[in-house]
């Protein structure tokens, strides 16, 4: 007779645990989950000085002078599939009075250009340089055609040059990412 | 990113955890007791626990956020919640899983009056904190933290699969003093940890510098140590990961020795004090080790254009991938294989315990034996404590409780617990002796089974035993 009674406590203990449940809930929203972390991040920077514009040795000027450097991370996957915009961000100051212009051109491993965009640069003074901001928003087929990419030739020209010339030019940069992973 | 967000919110819905068995404690009725304090009083003359059914006990938590709050069917955006819950939770947050299955379990009380106890379980043990900064960073990214300095020493985590081997002694030493010791051999088959990191991630605007940021990695000083991954990494397919998981958990993996202690000493005839401390031992790790580590500082500020006169055909300079061997030289990642040992969670338990209400068994009056004696009762109430060593610190729990048996055959004890994960945790536990079969079930958080997406955390533990008691 006893022993029956053990029977309608344990019922109800482990009909709470059967009757357990989870509510409310929509797992389904696990899909909508989306980090959107904008990084930001340095680019590239240089300073040239007006003696770059000029060759000594010949005594002519070189009116043009450029650098590449790789930049392997636009092209991995990881970019190609997670990055939905970048924003470049250019910062130049200019003491050389001369103006130029400047040429980015970003190139795939077999060097085919995928994206390019460039900028002219204002004359300043040793005395009183000038800065001149430059901005490019990629996005969009742009930015399809950017995360091809791997490399980027920077080539930045003087209008003219002669061996008396002075000052600096000198570039910062950054790029925002705007992720979403 | 997304699958690792994925596999903790797995974790929350799965089970959420610690280590406390607050109901089962004290519980003497249960042989399983022993194994929470090894000088708890010992009723029965023989045990034997069904294989592979004498415990099973899932333990899951999160400190700072349930199922619920996130996948709540509401009318604001998942991505909201998470965001609102990441900025709520602190470093001091984790989620932790605790599993044991106990294998076989058996006890006898021999002629010298000791009651020997012994069995082999498995268990498994996880911990993660909450890297709140590095959340931060992944779901925000660095533009609105200018300045600030992510702390990336908040990563802290540990896990094992490991088996135990354990015997132990349990003696009466006079009527108001019962002891127990018992040691345990602990096999690893598989451990990693992560502890007592350092560092921190900048990114400062310059004003006067040579680029626009500096990116800044300070005082880095962060390793994981792993043990048994690499026989797994090399394991080819899933049977041969089983076959090498099983036999690393019989004595093939790495050894360790841990005792338990634990004591009960009653006051009068109403009074009982109990406590214990659990897996006093540690884990040496010489097999199959493999640990990373990362300690150094470096700055960046992006990729110097020096413009060198480069004759046609000539390589230009490989500029980025000067700035990873850098990179790789002040902060790289160096693989080592040094041994360590590990210091199992260390667990202490404590109680205090009134005995009232009708008397049963020993101790009546009239018994000549036990004339100042305590005295058995159908009801108790008490206090608990419970506390495991954790890499940041014990993480306490206090219970309040209250035991009824209801006849001789079936016991009850209720808990009012307050842990980490809420004030709000109810448990409950029954014990059945049906002739000489002994059914138990403890289960905590009982106010939230109505929905267990709210519960930060869920513990439970039933078994099944052949038990003959003294009487």
């Amino acid at each position: 007779m006893k022993t029956n009674l053990s029977v309608p406590l344990l019922v109800i203990l482990v009909s709470i645990l059967l009757t357990a449940c989870v509510k409310d809930t929509d797992f389904d929203e696990a899909d909508n989950i989306a980090l959107t972390p904008v990084v930001e991040l340095d680019l590239i920077y240089f300073i040239l000085t007006a003696n770059d514009f000029f060759d000594a040795d010949t005594s002519n000027p070189r009116l043009t002078v450029s650098d590449t450097t790789e930049l392997p991370f636009l092209e991995e996957s990881f970019a190609q599939e997670n990055l939905k915009r970048a924003d470049f961000f250019f910062k130049f100051t200019n003491s050389i009075p001369r103006n130029f212009d400047i040429n980015f051109q970003f190139l795939n491993p077999d060097n085919t250009e995928t994206y390019s965009t460039q900028t002219s640069v204002s004359q300043g003074t040793p005395q009183n340089p000038v800065p001149t901001d430059f901005s490019e928003i990629v996005e969009g087929e742009d930015l399809t055609e950017l995360t091809k990419a791997s490399k980027v030739v920077v080539t930045v020209t003087i209008e003219s040059s002669n061996e008396n010339l002075e000052g600096e030019l000198n570039l910062k940069s950054k790029t925002t990412y705007y992720l979403e992973l | 990113m997304k699958n690792i967000l994925l596999c903790f919110i797995a974790l929350w819905v799965g089970d959420l955890f610690s280590q406390n068995k607050e109901v089962l404690y004290g519980l003497e009725e249960v042989p399983q007791n022993l194994l929470l304090n090894p000088g708890s009083k010992v009723p029965q003359k023989f045990h034997f626990g069904i294989p592979f059914l004498s415990q099973i006990h899932i333990n899951g938590g999160a400190s700072g956020v349930s199922v619920y709050d996130i996948f709540q069917e509401s009318s604001t955006d998942i991505n909201s919640r998470i965001r609102d819950k990441i900025f709520e939770m602190d470093a001091k947050d984790f989620f932790t899983i605790n599993e044991q299955l106990h294998i076989i379990d058996f006890g006898w009380l021999a002629k010298n009056e000791i009651y020997f106890s012994g069995g082999i379980y498995q268990e498994l043990d996880f911990i993660s904190y909450f890297p709140k900064d590095l959340a931060i960073l992944a779901w925000e990214g660095n533009q609105q933290y200018l300045g600030y300095d992510f702390d990336l020493g908040e990563v802290s985590t540990t896990g094992e699969l490991l088996t135990v081997f354990h015997f132990g002694a349990n003696k009466k030493l006079n009527e108001n003093l019962t002891v127990g010791v018992r040691g345990k051999i602990y096999s690893s088959a598989l451990q990693f940890q992560s502890k007592n990191n350092t560092g921190t991630f900048t990114t400062r605007e310059t004003t006067d510098g040579i680029n626009i940021y500096e990116h800044e990695l300070r005082d880095i000083d962060v390793s994981v140590q792993t043990s048994g991954y690499t026989s797994l990494r090399d394991a080819d397919g899933s049977s041969e990961v089983i076959s090498e998981i099983v036999g690393r958990s019989l004595f093939g993996g790495n050894l360790g020795i841990g005792i338990d202690l634990g004591a009960t000493y009653d006051i009068g005839r109403n009074w009982t004090v109990s406590g214990s401390l659990l897996d006093l031992g540690a884990v040496f790790h010489t097999n199959a080790v493999e640990n990373y580590e990362s300690k150094g500082n470096y700055t960046v500020n992006g990729i110097e254009l020096i413009f060198p006169p480069i004759e046609g055909g000539e390589p230009t300079i490989p500029y980025f991938s000067n700035i990873e061997d850098e990179f790789e030289r002040e902060v790289g990642i160096d693989t080592l294989n040094t041994s360590y040992t590990q210091l199992r969670p260390l667990k202490v338990n404590g109680a205090i315990k009134y005995r009232f209400g009708r008397r049963v068994g020993a101790g009546d009056d009239c018994d000549c034996y036990n004339m100042g004696g305590a005295i058995e009762t159908n009801q108790s109430v008490g206090v608990q404590v419970f506390s495991v060593f954790r890499p940041k610190g014990p993480q306490l729990a206090g219970t309040l409780f209250y035991y009824r048996r209801l006849w001789q055959f079936l016991s009850t004890k209720a808990t009012y617990t307050i842990d980490p994960y809420s004030k709000s945790n109810v448990g409950l536990g029954l014990v059945a002796d049906i002739g000489k079969f002994n059914f138990y079930i403890a289960a905590n958080n009982l106010l939230r089974y109505g929905n267990i997406a709210k519960a930060k955390s869920v513990s439970l533990q039933l078994g099944f035993n052949i038990k003959i008691n003294e009487q």
